[in-house]
C-alpha cells in the first residue's frame, strides 16, 4: 500500500471516487484499485504470507478434526476435559474483547465524545473477539451442531455456562449491530444505519449487563472446580469479580495494542483524526486500564486474604502466582503510572502489551497450568497448538480484511468533497515518514 | 433526546436482555440445599472386605454393553499400570465406567484394592453444572444423564470433584459422556441391585436406601474400632454421595481426596448466581442515570473534559 | 434334636432348587463334601472338602457362629448366644440369602428391631469367611484355585479363548 502511495493513488475511503464517480461493491471490496493493483499489494504485502503459510498448515488439521474427531487432535484427557481452545480460545479471548463494551460505554453513556476516533476499532475488537471465541468454542464442543440446544431445546437454568451461552449469544448480536453501523455506511444503507443509530443506547446498556454478567461467568465456571483449581487461583466469592476486573484492562489495553499495530503497519488507513488523537486516548485508555488493574490487584490480594491462602505463598505454586501479579499487574501499573505522568506514549503501549500478557497467563493458569495441580501437567496436543494459532491466524486476517475496507480508522465520506480529499492527499506523505513498517 | 433515548433503551434492553426473564428461575433452583431423596439407594463399599477380583468390572462391562477390554478382566497386571509419568492410577473411562486400583499403605501388611466409578452425590455437580439439562438426579438416587442432548461442552468433567465423568472422544457423529449410571436403566428402576454389587463374591458392595447403608457402616466402626478408620467417605463429602466408603486405612493414603469440601460444589456459585439478577435489575436504570447525568446540558461534540472516566466497574 | 430324614429332605430340595447345600450341625453328622454351584453361570459347581475343614478347623464356630450348639469363641456373639445349644437354623442358607439385596432383605436393612440388619448374602459370607482363613493359614486364594471357570466364565472375563487379541496397554487407563 506504501508502494500504491508512491504512486499518488489512494485507497477508497468514500462513496464516490474522486471523479466522482460511485463505487460499486467489488470495486469497494478491492478498496477502488484495479484488480492487478490489488493483488500485487496482497503478493508484496510478506504478512500475507506468513498468515498463508499458517493457515495452509492449519486448516487441513481442523478439516481433520471434523472428520476424525477430537480425539485425534487432542489427548483426549479425562482430567483436563478443556484443553487449549477453550483455555486460550474463550478464557483468553472473552476478557481481550471487553473493549466493545467499554468504550461503547465511554461515549455513547458517558457522552465523552473525545473517545470517538477509536470508539470503532474498540466496537469491532469486542465483535471479531467474541466471534472467535465461539469459533474456538465449535472446534471444542464434542457436537458443534447442537450449539443452539442450551437457547431452544433444552434449557439448564441453574448452570454458569447457560448464562455464558445466553450472553454471549445476546451479547455477539448487540456487537454485530453495533458494528453494523460501519458496515452500513461502506455498503451504503443510510437507513438501516439510522435504525440501529436510534437504538444506541439501549444496545450499549444491554452491553453493559451482558459484558458484566458474562465475564464475570467465565470465572464462576471455575467456581465448580474447588479442588482442581489452586487455592491461589480459586476463590468461590471473588473468582467472577476477579474475570470482570482484569476484563476491564484487559480491553482496553487490547485496543491500545491493537491500535499500536495498527498505527505502525496500516498507517495508510487511519486519518488523520485518528492519527492526531491516538496518543492522547493512548494515554487517557492507559488511565482507565490503571485503574482496573489496581482494583484487580486489591481484589486479588482480598481473595487470598479471605480464604486465608498466604501458607501456599511460600510454595512453589505461590512463586508461580506472585510472577503472574508482580508481572502481569504490578509492573504494568508502573509502567503506566510512569508513562501516564510523563506522556510517554511507548511505555504506556508496552504496558499495555505486558497487561495483556498477564491476562493471558492468568486465564491460562486457571484453566491450565494451576488445574489439577494436584494430579499432573499436561502439555497439550501438538495438533490442538496448531489449531488454536491457525484460528487466531484467521482472526487476524479478518481483522485486517474488515479494517481495510470498513470506515474503523477512518471515516466514510458520503459525498466526495474536493476538500476533504486534498487535504488526506497532502497529509498522508508526511505520516508515511514516521511509519517504520509498509502497509 | 434523552426522552427518546430512555425510550429506546427500554426497547433496546427488553430485546438485548432476553435472558432477564430466566433469572428467577435460576435463583430458585440454587436457593436451600437439597440432602438427596429420602428413598435415594446407594452402595457401601467395605474395602477391607475388597480381594481385587474385578469381577464387578466384567459385570459392568457385560451389563453396559461396553466395549471388549484390552485386558481379560482376570488380568491383574493392570494394578500395576500407571498414567502420566507414574502419577495416576487407572481410572474411569469411555469403555470403562469402573476399575479396581490397588493401594500399598504405608504399614500395612496387605493390599488394599479400591472401586470407583460415579458416586452418585445427591447434589451432584455434572448436573448443576450442565446448561443443557442432560443430568437427572433419579428418586432413586442414581444420576443418570440423557446423550439427546449433550452439547459436548464437558463442563460437567470439570465440576466432578471425583474425576469421573469419561468422554467418547474418538466418536465423531455422536460423541457423549460415559459414566456409571447405577444400572439405572436396567436394574435400579426395578429394585435391583446394580450389576457389580451382585457380582460381588466377598460383599465389599451392600446395596440400600442411603439412610440405611449410614447405619449399617456406623454398627461396623463401633463393632469393630480397630479395624476401621472412624469416618465414612461420602456420608457428608461435597454434600453427601450415594456411595460411601469404609476403610481400614486412612482414606488419604487410598487416593481419596480427603480436603473437598463437606457442602455440595453448587454452593460455590451460588454467590454468583445471586448476583445475576441484581445486575439484570440495577444495571439499566444505574447506566441510563449516568447517561443522563453525563450528558445533561452537554452538546455531543462536548470535548472540554479531560479526565478519564472509563474505570467504571 | 437333628434328625437325619430332614437333613436329606433338605438336600433333596436344595438340589431341586439348584441353591446352596447347607452344612449340618455335628460334625459326626456331617457330609464329607457339599456341593456349592450359586455361580453355576460362570464357575463350575464346588466341590467343598467339609470333612477336612473339619479337622482342621479349632472349632465349628469358626464358621458357624452360635448355630452348633458347641460355643461362640467371640466375645461380640457371645453377648446374645452364650447359651450352648443346637438351633434348628444351621445351614449357612438358612440366614445367609442367596439373594442379599431383593426387596425383603433391604427392607429389612431398614427395620429398627432387627440387630443383625446388616447380613452377608450366602456368596458373600462364604467368601468373607473362606478367604479370611485361607489367607491366614496359606490356604488357595485365586478364584480358579477352588473354582473351575465355565466357557460363559471365559467370555465375561474376556480370557481364554475369549481375551483380547490386541492387548493395547497404554489406552486401558486413558
Amino acid at each position: 500500500m506504501k508502494t500504491l502511495e508512491r504512486f499518488g493513488i489512494k485507497p477508497l475511503d468514500g462513496a464516490e471516487s474522486r471523479e466522482g464517480k460511485r463505487w460499486n461493491v467489488m470495486e469497494k471490496l478491492f478498496l477502488g484499485l484495479t484488480l492487478d493493483q490489488y493483488l500485487n499489494q496482497v503478493v508484496r504485502n510478506k504478512f500475507n504470507w506468513i498468515l498463508t503459510a499458517i493457515m495452509a498448515v492449519g486448516i487441513p488439521f481442523i478439516i481433520y478434526r471434523f472428520i476424525f474427531g477430537l480425539g485425534s487432535v487432542t489427548h483426549s484427557s479425562y482430567e483436563y476435559p478443556w484443553g487449549l481452545f477453550l483455555g486460550f480460545g474463550l478464557f483468553c479471548m472473552v476478557p481481550l474483547s471487553a473493549s466493545g463494551f467499554m468504550l461503547g460505554t465511554t461515549v455513547e453513556i458517558f457522552g465523552r465524545h473525545d473517545f470517538e476516533p477509536i470508539e470503532r476499532l474498540a466496537l469491532l475488537n469486542g465483535l471479531l473477539g467474541y466471534f472467535f471465541a465461539v469459533v474456538y468454542l465449535l472446534v471444542d464442543l464434542g457436537q458443534p451442531w447442537r450449539l443452539a440446544y442450551p437457547m431452544v431445546y433444552a434449557w439448564g437454568p441453574a448452570a454458569v455456562l447457560f448464562l455464558v451461552g445466553w450472553h454471549v449469544a445476546t451479547y455477539l448480536s448487540v456487537q454485530v449491530a453495533e458494528v453494523s453501523v460501519s458496515f452500513f455506511e461502506w455498503i451504503g444503507w443510510p437507513n438501516a444505519k439510522k435504525f440501529i443509530r436510534k437504538g444506541t443506547i439501549g444496545l450499549t446498556v444491554s452491553g453493559i449487563i451482558l459484558s458484566t454478567l458474562h465475564q464475570g461467568a467465565l470465572g464462576a465456571l471455575f467456581t465448580y472446580a474447588p479442588g482442581k483449581v489452586h487455592p491461589l487461583w480459586y476463590s468461590s466469592e471473588f473468582q467472577w469479580i476477579h474475570y470482570f476486573t482484569s476484563s476491564i484492562p484487559g480491553g482496553l489495553c487490547m485496543v491500545i495494542a491493537v491500535s499500536t499495530i495498527v498505527i505502525m503497519t496500516m498507517a495508510w488507513r487511519c486519518d488523520d483524526r485518528f492519527k492526531d488523537n491516538l496518543d492522547d486516548l493512548t494515554i487517557k485508555l492507559a488511565k482507565g486500564a490503571s485503574m482496573g488493574l489496581i482494583t484487580y490487584l486489591v481484589i486479588k490480594l482480598i481473595a487470598v486474604a479471605h480464604d486465608n491462602e498466604w501458607v501456599y505463598l511460600a510454595t512453589g505454586w505461590g512463586v508461580w502466582w506472585m510472577l503472574e501479579i508482580l508481572g502481569g499487574v504490578v509492573l504494568p501499573l508502573v509502567l503506566f503510572a510512569y508513562g501516564i505522568r510523563h506522556k510517554m506514549v511507548t511505555m504506556v503501549r508496552i504496558g499495555a502489551f505486558v497487561t495483556i500478557a498477564g491476562i493471558l497467563l492468568n486465564r491460562l493458569n486457571t484453566a491450565l497450568i494451576a488445574f489439577n495441580w494436584k494430579l499432573y501437567q499436561e502439555i497439550p496436543h501438538i495438533a490442538e497448538i496448531i489449531i488454536s494459532i491457525t484460528i487466531f491466524a484467521i482472526y487476524i486476517a479478518t481483522y485486517r480484511f474488515i479494517l481495510n475496507r470498513l470506515p474503523i480508522l477512518y471515516q466514510w465520506k458520503a459525498q466526495t468533497q474536493e476538500a476533504e480529499v486534498s487535504v488526506a492527499v497532502t497529509a498522508s506523505p508526511e505520516r508515511e515518514q514516521e511509519i517504520p513498517a509498509r502497509a | 433526546m434523552s426522552k427518546v433515548s430512555r425510550r429506546k433503551f427500554l426497547a433496546g434492553s427488553l430485546a438485548g436482555g432476553a435472558a432477564v426473564m430466566l433469572s428467577p428461575a435460576k435463583n430458585a433452583m440454587a436457593a436451600g440445599s437439597f440432602a438427596g431423596f429420602p428413598e435415594g439407594m446407594g452402595v457401601l463399599v467395605d474395602m477391607t472386605r475388597c480381594v481385587g477380583c474385578r469381577s464387578c468390572e466384567a459385570a459392568c462391562n457385560k451389563e453396559q454393553k461396553l466395549p471388549a477390554p484390552d485386558q481379560p478382566f482376570d488380568d491383574y497386571s493392570v494394578f500395576d499400570q500407571t498414567f502420566h509419568h507414574g502419577t495416576q492410577k487407572r481410572r474411569p473411562t469411555e469403555k470403562a465406567y469402573t476399575v479396581v486400583n490397588r493401594y500399598e499403605p504405608e504399614g500395612s501388611d496387605k493390599p488394599v484394592y479400591r472401586k470407583i466409578q460415579c458416586n452418585h452425590c445427591n447434589e451432584p455437580a455434572c448436573l448443576t453444572s450442565c446448561f443443557v439439562n442432560a443430568y437427572t438426579k433419579t428418586n432413586e438416587g442414581a444420576v443418570v444423564y440423557d446423550g439427546s442432548v449433550c452439547v459436548g461442552c464437558r463442563n460437567c468433567m470439570i465440576a466432578c470433584p471425583f474425576h469421573i465423568p469419561g468422554y467418547s472422544y474418538s466418536k465423531v457423529i455422536d460423541p457423549v459422556v460415559k459414566k456409571c449410571i447405577f444400572c439405572y436403566d436396567t436394574r435400579v428402576k426395578y429394585g435391583k441391585p446394580p450389576a457389580c454389587v451382585e457380582i460381588c463374591p466377598a460383599q465389599v458392595l451392600t446395596f440400600g436406601k442411603r439412610k440405611d447403608l449410614l447405619k449399617i457402616a456406623r454398627a461396623r466402626i463401633k463393632k469393630n474400632p480397630g479395624k476401621y478408620q472412624a469416618e465414612i467417605y461420602g456420608e457428608k463429602t461435597v454434600g453427601g454421595t450415594g456411595w460411601l466408603y469404609l476403610s481400614g486405612e486412612p482414606f488419604e493414603q487410598l487416593g481419596f481426596d480427603t480436603t473437598l469440601q463437606k457442602e455440595p460444589i453448587i454452593n460455590n456459585v451460588k454467590g454468583f448466581l445471586g448476583t445475576v439478577p441484581m445486575v439484570l435489575a440495577i444495571w439499566p436504570a444505574l447506566f441510563t442515570g449516568f447517561h443522563l447525568l453525563a450528558t445533561k446540558n452537554k452538546g455531543h461534540d462536548d470535548h472540554h473534559d479531560s479526565d478519564a472516566e472509563e474505570g467504571e466497574e | 434334636m437333628f434328625v437325619d430324614s430332614k437333613w436329606h429332605m433338605k438336600s433333596l430340595l436344595i438340589l431341586l432348587s439348584g441353591l446352596f447345600l447347607t452344612l449340618p450341625a455335628y460334625a459326626m453328622d456331617a457330609p464329607e463334601s457339599v456341593t456349592i454351584d450359586a455361580l453355576a453361570k460362570y464357575y463350575e459347581p464346588v466341590e467343598f472338602d467339609h470333612e477336612m475343614h473339619v479337622d482342621v478347623s479349632e472349632d465349628c464356630s469358626s464358621c458357624h457362629h452360635h448355630t452348633t450348639g458347641t460355643g461362640t469363641a467371640d466375645q461380640y456373639c457371645s453377648k446374645c448366644h452364650s447359651e450352648y445349644k443346637e438351633l434348628v437354623k444351621v445351614a449357612c442358607q438358612d440366614c445367609h440369602p442367596t439373594q442379599p439385596f431383593s426387596a425383603e432383605v433391604v427392607n429389612l436393612q431398614s427395620q429398627q428391631d432387627i440387630f443383625h440388619a446388616d447380613m452377608n448374602g450366602l456368596v458373600g459370607a462364604y467368601h468373607q469367611n473362606c478367604m479370611g482363613c485361607h489367607q491366614e493359614v496359606g490356604g488357595p486364594t485365586g478364584c480358579e484355585d477352588c473354582h473351575a471357570r465355565t466357557e460363559a466364565g471365559d467370555e465375561f472375563y474376556h480370557a481364554g479363548k475369549y481375551a483380547p487379541t490386541t492387548a493395547e496397554h497404554a489406552t486401558a487407563g486413558h
